[in-house]
């Protein structure tokens, strides 16, 4: 009887284990314009989730696209057609920011959209350093760039405290997740 | 009136919309990436920074806290048989997702830095993840995933 009672709460308890298991593993789906589009590359999610950046192939040339992640509505970005071709989008905490890598004439550049306000920031690399790839803070505070320099490929941060305000989560105001680092 | 018009559209779009800024580099972060051979594929999460870094041919994550300004231990995650590919990391530094090729494989991983624990996370349909997002709460990934030729955006939602 009690060798009974034992092998069905063995089997309990393994059902029990199991159905945790389910509802820990991963949901996956597809992208919402992922059956409209062709070839979507490099993608960057906003620190809140809400937004994703990605990197299609418009006309021919690499541009960046920006859509909500729910609805997969896609979000008009106006001022970025003349920098292309475009590369290594990066968003900031609520979206605001969108940092990515241009070309300008014969040289590849950074640079920022700040959406609220409507403005491009062109930013100026030190020089003799090629940015490749690029990672802007959560509050956009701080970039990192992975520039080709001397052979190389190194990291580098550049304080943009000084130029952008911060996009900081709307309900974590002052949380320490977003130390000043600087 | 022409001319007005004229200095005004040319303002408005030539010179309102942007301003050439010279970055100010944060030298006190600049020299703790100076150790290794290469370092590249920076994600940025505040306070953390993950990378893949190269000391002599062989490429592994690193984790850095930019506040203590020091690497973090990451027990388990780089292997000699794997290669990783591309890195992302919560904005509390507990979540690391990454991709990283073992054999014949390519894998997508999260790794829970309190646990010190890895899941491998299955696509559906199967394809070959390449590149990644995570954002910073890290309940939701994005993934570049290559099928038959084409390159998609898979989204991939983590219970916490």
């Amino acid at each position: 009887m009690i060798g009974c009672f034992e092998k069905i709460l063995k089997q309990f308890v393994l059902l029990i284990s199991l159905l945790g298991l389910l509802g820990c593993a991963p949901r996956v789906q597809r992208s919402p314009v992922g059956l409209l589009s062709s070839n979507q590359q490099e993608p960057a999610l906003s620190g809140d989730g809400t937004k994703l950046a990605l990197i299609v192939n418009r006309n021919g040339r690499p541009t960046v696209q920006l859509q909500e992640v729910k609805t997969g509505r896609i979000i008009q970005l106006r001022q970025l057609s003349r920098y292309q071709p475009h590369s290594s989008p990066s968003l900031s905490w609520n979206g605001r920011y969108l940092a990515l890598i241009v070309q300008r004439r014969n040289r590849r550049m950074p640079i920022i959209e700040d959406r609220l306000m409507g403005r491009v920031h062109e930013l100026l690399v030190p020089q003799e350093r090629i940015p490749i790839r690029l990672s802007l803070s959560p509050t956009a505070s701080q970039l990192a760039i992975q520039v080709a320099h001397k052979g190389k490929w190194r990291i580098e941060f550049f304080d943009m405290s000084d130029k952008l305000e911060p996009d900081q989560p709307i309900s974590n105001r002052g949380s320490s997740i977003f130390e000043n680092i600087n | 009136m022409g001319i007005k018009l004229f200095l005004t559209i040319y303002f408005a779009f030539f010179l309102g919309g942007c301003s050439a800024y010279s970055m100010r580099p944060i030298y006190s972060l600049n020299n703790i990436f100076s150790a290794a051979d290469s370092y590249r594929e920076p994600y940025n999460a505040g306070r953390w920074l993950a990378a893949l870094v190269n000391y002599n041919g062989k490429e592994k994550i690193e984790l850095v806290d930019l506040r203590l300004k020091k690497l973090v231990p990451l027990p388990g995650i780089n292997r000699q048989d794997s290669r990783p590919i591309s890195v992302a990391v919560t904005a509390d530094g507990q979540r690391i997702a990454f991709i990283r090729q073992r054999s014949d494989q390519t894998e997508l991983m999260i790794y829970r830095r309190s646990l010190r624990t890895l899941q491998r996370i299955e696509l559906s349909p199967k394809g070959i993840p390449q590149r990644l997002s995570l954002d910073g709460i890290g309940k939701v990934l994005a993934v570049q995933v290559s099928r038959n030729g084409r390159l998609d955006i898979d989204l991939v939602r983590i219970e916490i």
